[in-house]
């Protein structure tokens, strides 16, 4: 984290509406991500659960609304905020033609170029279970579910303090999403706020601290796990996530 | 803590263009294709043209070498930005902390330096092959000069309509459509000043000045605009936003709307 830097959790956005031509896609969404927890959002394909993603990770400006990280409100995500943000989408976004720790090696040096500190990269590879075989070999050659491990490490790799995930589990195996799941509880222990959305209902219940529902734009329900009643949370999000539809790993 | 905004520019830039032309030394997708293009063209023009007295190449040599660097150029954004496009790698440097105006630069640089490889067989080609284009080498300065301006130029404006169509998921086959027509004005510019080369017309240093000039604007609206182009203007949308907050505020404490 940032040091003597404020810190820009938590993240409030406030009456966030998105269109696309006619197509009203973000109805005035509330939402506050805080520090140290994991807010699931949950909602059906084309519910707007991207587009909030790409709002927050300041690669899309909203029609309306008000963003607010930490203390600041702001119009734009500037460097100093990207600096301190991470975003993984569900392609996992990596140069093809070069290996894992040269994707994570290219990313580091961009941030030192701006003055800005990183993980090594084998270090943050294998963390995240990547074989030491499979470091230099192209991307292009990966499994989904390898490229995404190296997604989502480099997206760690600067240790930032909102980490924006949206489908990470797609193409995981079991063991893969167990230590993905791992991963995620240690960066929310060391303290950032993760917005993560899924459609493997499983993973969701077992790492979330909050769920949310988006349907068609709008956020229509909130569950969140008290620290005394596990099982009525449990009961809760089950709702929640049974109004979005049948688990993708169910069978898994 | 942050590096100042110009380091951090140059740094990043030179990072990013480092990246890009390792890529392209691994594959050579870019320089091969582009290379032999030019050759094939030198090679009709000749078929075409070479039988023509010297008098009637001389108007000509000036289109045949921008109408090249303009098709060139095409083949080279697009493909550029069809890299970015495939692995949606565009996407990840614009949530990273870079400044932005150092993809851009680094696009532009890369994409320049094709043109000018291309440049490089082709303005020789020229020379060789009609006696109106002796003039590039007696005068080998102010032709560089002329063939850099005139690639700078085209990539400056290129670039920016290149990534706004990749960033916005636009179809290839818009960016020729649109391409063309923007760039004209620095072809124009270059094809005249080409003319005035070849007539060894004393007043080339202006017409060199004026194309420099016009790179420096291009380029300084390339990069005020590459931002906004990418992920959207955000001062327009701030006052809009704050406007609607507004509405939604007074809207929930139940007052109307002030006109």
């Amino acid at each position: 984290m940032s040091g003597a830097q404020q810190p820009i959790t938590p993240i409030v956005l406030r009456s966030i509406s998105q269109r696309f031509g006619r197509k009203v896609v973000l109805r005035g969404v509330d939402l506050e991500l805080r520090a140290r927890s994991i807010t699931g959002l949950v909602g059906a394909n084309g519910a707007g659960k991207t587009t909030l993603f790409l709002i927050l990770a300041g690669l899309l400006q909203p029609d309306g609304g008000e963003r607010r990280y930490g203390e600041r409100v702001v119009a734009d995500i500037d460097l100093e905020l990207r600096a301190r943000l991470a975003y993984v989408a569900h392609a996992p976004q990596l140069y093809p033609g070069l290996g894992a720790r040269a994707n994570l090696e290219l990313f580091a040096e961009l941030r030192h170029a701006a003055g800005l500190s990183s993980r090594p990269a084998d270090d943050v590879l294998r963390g995240l279970g990547l074989p030491a075989e499979a470091l230099d070999r192209p991307v292009s050659t990966f499994s989904r579910g390898m490229a995404q491990r190296v997604a989502l490490a480099r997206a760690v790799a600067g240790d930032p303090e909102l980490l924006l995930l949206d489908e990470p589990f797609t193409a995981l195996d079991a063991r893969g999403r167990a230590q993905l799941a791992g991963a995620l509880l240690a960066e929310r222990d060391r303290g950032a706020a993760i917005l993560l959305s899924s459609h493997d209902q499983g993973t969701l219940l077992r790492v979330c601290d909050r769920l949310v529902l988006l349907e068609a734009g709008a956020i229509v329900r909130e569950v969140e796990r008290g620290d005394d009643d596990p099982a009525g949370f449990a009961a809760r999000a089950s709702e929640v996530l049974g109004a979005v539809g049948p688990d993708d790993h169910a069978a898994a | 803590m942050l590096h100042l905004a110009p380091v951090r520019l140059l740094r990043q830039s030179l990072l990013l263009l480092r990246s890009e032309l390792r890529q392209e030394l691994r594959d050579l997708e870019l320089v091969l294709t582009s290379t032999f293009f030019t050759l094939v063209v030198l090679g009709m023009f000749y078929l075409s043209f070479a039988a023509l007295e010297k008098k009637h190449t001389m108007p000509a040599v000036p289109g045949l070498l921008w109408l090249t660097v303009a098709f060139v150029g095409t083949i080279t954004l697009t493909r550029a930005f069809d890299r970015e496009r495939e692995a949606d790698t565009l996407r990840a440097l614009l949530a990273a902390p870079v400044e932005r105006l150092a993809i851009y630069v680094a696009k532009a640089g890369s994409t320049l330096l094709v043109l000018l490889v291309c440049c490089a067989l082709l303005v020789p080609g020229l020379a060789s092959m009609f006696p109106a284009g002796q003039v590039f080498w007696d005068m080998p300065l102010e032709t560089v000069a002329l063939v850099v301006l005139g690639c700078l130029g085209y990539v400056a404006i290129g670039t920016l309509f290149a990534a706004g169509l990749a960033g916005g998921g636009g179809k290839n086959m818009l960016l020729a459509v649109i391409l063309y027509p923007v760039t004209t004005p620095v072809l124009m510019f270059a094809l005249v000043t080409t003319r005035a080369l070849l007539d060894k017309n004393p007043n080339l240093p202006s017409y060199l000045g004026q194309m420099a000039a016009l790179d420096v604007i291009l380029l300084g609206l390339g990069a005020l605009l590459f931002e906004p182009v990418l992920v959207g203007a955000a001062p327009a949308r701030t006052a809009q936003a704050a406007r609607q907050h507004a509405r939604d505020r007074l809207r929930t404490t139940g007052r109307e709307e002030p006109r």
